[in-house]
């Protein structure tokens, strides 16, 4: 029996799969495999790693996916086109936006251009207040002239978005179903399908987004599950969703944009399954791939998620909103391609640019010019010169070196002394990105462990944890396909939200029990359609609360339970702490409930892991060598190399060192302990004491 | 101090940190502020100062409040004997004629940051508070004739001191608000963010050593210096005299120096300063020759207080761009808009691939207030309006933007309005009126209508380039107009550009008007291709096709 996860990024598609033993229900092996990605029909590269991995898709009783169609489709505008039906009045919002110029100074700033153009924006008359009522009744006697129109354009996807239809959305399922008769082959949208949070322009957005994409996802999922199908694959296939968790592909295919940050979310997820199995409950993710790092925080095992998520918005553009649950994640361009760089002032700095995959980093040889992270960790020989990606390229030494030099003249440095600078700038930036998701957020990164992977986390992760009093850092097996096994280790997630202004006095009792019983049946019968057992559902609770006038809400959890009086009172209470830990101040002010936040999940079959199994080898035969590697302010030691592949559990050993395996490199200081775990995952003490 | 090792990396480190303190202040004052002038808005800034109040990096959601909060610093310093400045106070002032700047609604609250004893740093905030008394709800009246009527003054005032909140100070702000709960909730956020940037900084000159971090700010402002200076090195020399009317009709002119070493406004020969309150504070006109300096120089660099060494404003002492006590300066963002707008149009084309026609170049301020009628709480609404940019001889301008003098500003969604303030918006959506023709046309201004559900609503705006429109480049046509409209009941319309506490009906409708930018190069150039295509999208109507670009029948 197989249980098999695929993940479609930018340059690979990674594949990992469990053999598990049938009786016990543990894993009996995990195994990895890596393809190119094939962007014309992903498909085909997904199914290219299951053979070059040889995994009979008929044994398999579980496959997970990630895939980059959504985001890719939005970023290459290679969606369809979408005509938009908004309330009367309203059809600009898309346009109109927020208003912001991010590029202060530029008289020439021009707006992201809005994904359905002004001649397919159309608008009905009637009107929902927010409160939910009706001030006007919906007019329909324009819809038929409406799609005549859109029709005669050659309109692929319709969205649907109505002023306050998140308080009352009869008008928008009106609509729909008008629509779906006129015309019943056409996809669409209506944004209560999607998200019950106010803010039009936003909704309008996501819902826009969203037709866009829905065909071409839709047509993606079919054509892989026909290939599932084909391959005699006889289990549910799941997709891995922005909120870190997975979900069927028939759930998908309705509002498939919420596969939008499809893949860097399986990583966080990953990280918290991986804290579950090794009593880790609060964890701070770092992943360093080759042009980004992101990070995200995970509290008492819980993966953050919020809704206000931003597309292509940067310094010098606003971007566009997506109003899903997207699991918190800080990103930033920081990674092993980020190129070093001195202004006209001789001021050093690393990154955003990118060399990308071509030509990248000098060292590869490629006719790359540009210095990268990754080139500095090879001049201090933190990256084995020898063994660059895993030894399948011979590190082009002779043009880093080269290369080099100009920055360091600028710089009046020595060309050592320029790496360690670009090494420690990057650090910076990274530092800075992980306070945005600690300490910026009221949370003590002494509380935390780090959890770093990606192919360059080990790399940097034991720097930025000293930086940051961050006493752990946890460098997972495989932590280069760490994404796709963090899929095969999740369960079915429907994230369900919900804006209802609630003052919590005492009739608010009443409204909580209400309101979240109505969101339980509705996801409880979302299950049920798909034959999904109840016993396997679980509920979690959030609200969002505020002072009253305010805008920015913080969410807590709340309990399981029939609330009275005094239960209200406490949620009150723990709301008034957690807004003290975040923002330094409490008020004595009337506290509202914004939002209606329920977590449903189906609990998926999941396999024991094994744990690696001990040879008994000895600790110096896991040494692949010994070199000198220069850290920084600690200074060049010789240091010995580990073999990642053969270390074994409960081996401990001191810095200097470097653990590597053909996709990793791991830095530990002199000062720092290192002990492997039962299932061979490094825990590396930064202030030397082991836990 | 040359005996310190400085090791550039650290240097540049520190320096990123600053930058990175300024940003974490303004996002705590975003989270936690009550009033949506400033969460929505962004009608607020942070920074961090140098011990003598230079500005060593700001975080702002307004270009013109990123160099406004080093002059409330300077007049602390000023006020205060170094000894009483201790560690854990926080001082305000709101004064423009006395390190305020702007109004009297945006305070500045400033507290020192010490490490081992010394004095090395400020962290500051300035916001608008939604009301502090005054003769008009919000404080802003166009009737104004002094200063006292626009609201509390705090002169540079001390409000907590070690610590510890002053509470009679608290006291009197209280009872001089209107909306107490919101001026107070927005008081706390702004302490709150400059508590928050005082602990960054702390840690940053604990990790590195105080003299490291001084001597890094200090390496910082040259940096800035040296950026300008190399900037202007490649603008060309000389003397360039420009000219704008006012809505009244009266001149406004500058003359702009520029050399080597000096980049110097000359805004002498002004009108004298306006009775009401439309005047902006000598230090209000700095920032707008600041805004327009940064924008011509090095507008993708870093801001500080040594970018603006090279920039010299010379004013006359009771003018409108420098009044005399005790003037009235509620309406400051007009006056200072204008200057800016006017310094722009006189150097832009200096730059040819950063110059465009004019906006719609004025804030729009617009107020609006009374009892929300399902709450009946009192609410006021304070909020810019966004309207079209000007063309370019690459493009139509921007659609719907703010101001120049707004960056990162967001518009108030309706869905949030009609909950919030008890008003229906029945409309927001891109204008159809003329103005901003042009090969290249000028962006779109917008058509916005609240329906008003109380009774006892009043409104109050103060918008400028209402008569004297938007200006144009290469023989484009000029843009349009702002206004609003007050769409009575039984049907009358009034339209204003300037109107005070004006009162408004249940179901009346006050409906906002912004103007098209102005175009670029003659309406007879513009392309086929982009008239069919501005027709399909009704960008312009089929007879405006026919009247500006004799397209069709």
């Amino acid at each position: 029996m197989l249980r098999v996860a695929t993940d479609v990024g930018g340059t690979f598609t990674d594949l990992v799969y469990f053999e598990i033993d049938q009786s016990t229900g543990k894993a009996l092996k995990i195994k990895t495999a890596k393809s190119d990605t094939t962007p014309s029909s992903y498909e085909k590269g997904v199914f290219d790693t299951v053979n070059k991995a040889e995994v009979d898709i008929s044994k398999s009783i579980f496959f997970a996916h990630g895939t980059t169609v959504v985001i890719n489709s939005i970023t290459e505008r290679k969606g369809v086109l979408t005509g938009l039906i908004t309330t009367k009045g309203f059809r600009d919002s898309i346009e109109i936006a927020r208003g912001d110029r991010p590029d202060f100074f530029n008289l020439r700033y021009q707006k992201p251009k809005p994904f359905v153009a002004r001649y397919l924006r159309a608008e009905v008359s009637g009107r929902i207040d927010f409160l939910g009522k009706e001030l006007y009744p919906l007019d329909l006697s324009n819809l038929d002239s409406i799609l005549d129109d859109f029709k005669k354009h050659e309109v692929k996807s319709i969205a649907v978005c109505l002023i306050h239809s998140y308080a009352n959305f009869s008008h928008e399922e009106k609509v729909v179903n008008h629509i779906k008769n006129y015309w019943p082959e056409i996809d669409v949208v209506a944004s209560h399908q999607i998200t019950r949070e106010w803010r039009e322009y936003e909704r309008t957005n996501t819902t826009s987004l969203c037709a866009y994409i829905k065909p071409i996802a839709r047509n993606y999922l079919d054509k892989l599950n026909k290939k599932l199908i084909e391959s005699n694959f006889k289990g549910n296939p799941y997709v891995m969703q922005s909120n870190g968790g997975i979900d069927t592909f028939e759930s998908t295919k309705n509002i498939p944009l919420t596969m939008i940050e499809s893949g860097p979310t399986s990583g966080v997820l990953g990280a918290a399954e991986l804290g579950k199995l090794i009593n880790e409950n609060n964890i701070i993710t770092l992943d360093v791939g080759g042009t980004t790092a992101k990070c995200s925080l995970i509290e008492n095992g819980n993966v953050k998620i919020n809704t206000n998520y931003w597309i292509e918005k940067n310094r010098l553009s606003a971007g566009y909103p997506v109003m899903l649950p997207v699991v918190d994640i800080v990103e930033i361009g920081n990674g092993g391609g980020s190129i070093a760089w001195v202004d006209d002032y001789n001021k050093l700095h690393v990154g955003p640019q990118s060399a990308g995959a071509d030509p990248g980093p000098v060292s590869y040889g490629k006719g790359g010019k540009s210095i990268t992270t990754t080139d500095a960790n090879l001049i201090t020989n933190r990256i084995n010169q020898k063994f660059f990606c895993g030894g399948t390229i011979e590190a082009d030494m002779k043009s880093v070196n080269k290369n080099i030099e100009s920055l360091s003249k600028k710089l009046k440095f020595s060309d050592e002394e320029t790496a360690r600078g670009i090494i420690r700038i990057a650090n910076n930036n990274m530092i800075n990105a992980l306070k945005l998701v600690s300490v910026n957020k009221g949370y003590d990164p002494r509380e935390f462990t780090l959890v770093a992977f990606g192919g360059g986390g080990g790399m940097h992760a034991t720097s930025l944890a000293k930086e940051l009093n961050i006493p752990k850092v946890i460098i997972p097996v495989n932590s280069s396909v760490f994404s796709a096994w963090g899929m095969l280790m999740s369960d079915l997630r429907r994230d369900y939200i919900l804006t209802k202004l609630t003052t919590m006095n005492k009739e608010a009792k009443d409204v909580l029990n209400k309101t979240f019983a109505e969101m339980e049946i509705k996801a409880s019968n979302s299950f049920k359609k798909e034959n999904i057992s109840k016993d396997l559902i679980t509920f979690k609770r959030y609200g969002s609360f505020r002072y009253l006038g305010q805008d920015h809400s913080v969410e807590i959890p709340i309990e399981n339970i029939d609330f009275d009086e005094s239960s209200i009172e406490k949620i009150v209470h723990d709301f008034h702490n957690q807004y003290e830990k975040e923002f330094t101040y409490r008020l004595d002010s009337q506290v509202d409930m914004i939002q209606f936040h329920l977590v449903a999940f189906a609990k998926i079959d999941k396999p024991d892991l094994q744990e690696r199994k001990k040879t008994n080898i000895t600790l110096d035969k896991t040494i692949k060598e010994k070199r000198k590697v220069d850290f920084d302010q600690m200074g060049i030691h010789e240091s010995c190399i580990y073999d990642f592949d053969l270390l074994e559990p409960d081996m401990e050993f001191n810095g200097p060192a470097i653990v590597e395996d053909s996709s990793t490199t791991v830095v530990i200081f002199p000062d720092q302990k290192c002990k492997v775990d039962n299932y061979a995952n490094l825990h590396i003490s930064i202030f030397g004491q082991n836990k | 101090m040359n005996q310190l090792n400085l090791d550039p990396i650290t240097t540049e480190i520190i320096q990123s940190s600053l930058q990175a303190a300024c940003d974490e202040m303004f996002v705590a004052m975003r989270k936690t502020a009550m009033s949506s002038i400033i969460y929505e808005v962004l009608d607020f800034g942070t920074a961090v100062t140098d011990s003598n109040g230079n500005i060593a990096a700001s975080g702002a959601g307004i270009p013109a409040f990123i160099a406004m909060c080093d002059k409330a610093v300077q007049a602390v310093i000023k006020k205060y004997d170094s000894a009483d400045i201790k560690d854990g106070d926080v001082f305000a002032t709101n004064d423009p004629y006395n390190g305020g700047v702007t109004h009297l609604n945006d305070v500045i609250v400033v507290m020192p940051v010490f490490s081992q004893g010394e004095r090395i740093a400020w962290t500051a905030n300035i916001a608008h508070w939604p009301d502090l008394g005054g003769m008009a709800p919000g404080g802003i009246s166009a009737d104004a004739k002094e200063i006292f009527q626009e609201g509390l003054q705090l002169p540079v005032i001390q409000m907590i001191n070690q610590g510890k909140p002053i509470q009679s100070v608290i006291d009197i702000i209280t009872a001089n608000s209107r909306v107490p709960q919101y001026t107070l909730g927005d008081m706390w956020a702004a302490i709150a963010s400059i508590r928050v940037g005082e602990k960054r900084i702390k840690d940053i000159a604990n990790k590195y050593g105080k003299d490291v971090f001084k001597e890094s700010v200090q390496l910082f402002m040259n940096y800035g210096e040296r950026a300008s200076l190399d900037a202007l090195s490649k603008l060309p020399h000389g003397t360039f005299h420009g000219e704008d009317l006012l809505d009244d009709g009266r001149k406004i002119q500058v003359e702009v120096t520029i050399n080597d070493k000096e980049f110097i406004v000359d805004l002498r020969n002004n009108p004298e300063q306006d009775a009401g309150p439309n005047n902006a504070s000598y230090d209000g006109t700095v920032v707008s020759a600041q805004m327009a300096f940064k924008g011509i120089t090095s507008s993708d660099f870093v801001c500080n207080a040594g970018t603006f060494r090279p920039l010299k404003v010379i004013c006359d002492e009771g003018s409108m761009f420098n009044p005399i006590r005790p003037a009235a300066q509620g309406i400051y963002y007009e006056t200072d808009i204008r200057s800016y707008d006017l310094i722009w149009k006189t150097i832009s084309h200096l730059n040819p691939d950063k110059s465009a026609a004019g906006s719609f170049a004025s804030i729009c301020g617009t107020f609006m207030g009374g009892q929300h009628p399902d709450t009946g709480a009192t609410f006021i609404i304070i909020e810019p309006q966004v309207g079209g940019w000007g063309a370019s001889s690459i493009s139509d301008g921007c659609n719907a933007n703010f101001s120049a003098f707004h960056g990162d500003t967001f518009n108030t969604p309706a869905e949030i309005s009609e909950a919030r303030h008890g008003v229906y918006v029945d409309q927001m959506r891109l204008t159809d009126e003329d103005g901003g023709e042009g090969k290249f046309r000028g962006g779109k201004g917008i058509v916005m209508d609240y329906r008003i559900r109380s009774s006892n609503a009043w409104v109050s705006v103060a918008y400028t380039r209402s008569k004297s429109l938007p200006w144009s480049l290469e023989g484009g046509n000029e843009g349009g107009s702002n206004y609003i409209e007050h769409i009575k009941k039984d049907g009358t319309i009034n339209k204003y550009s300037v109107v005070t506490g004006l009162s408004l009906e249940p179901e009346d409708i006050i409906r906002i008007h912004t103007a098209n930018g102005g175009g670029y190069g003659k309406p007879e150039e513009r392309d086929k291709n982009l008239i069919e295509d501005d027709i399909l999208n009704e960008y312009i109507t089929p007879q405006q096709a026919k009247k500006y670009y004799n397209y069709g029948k």
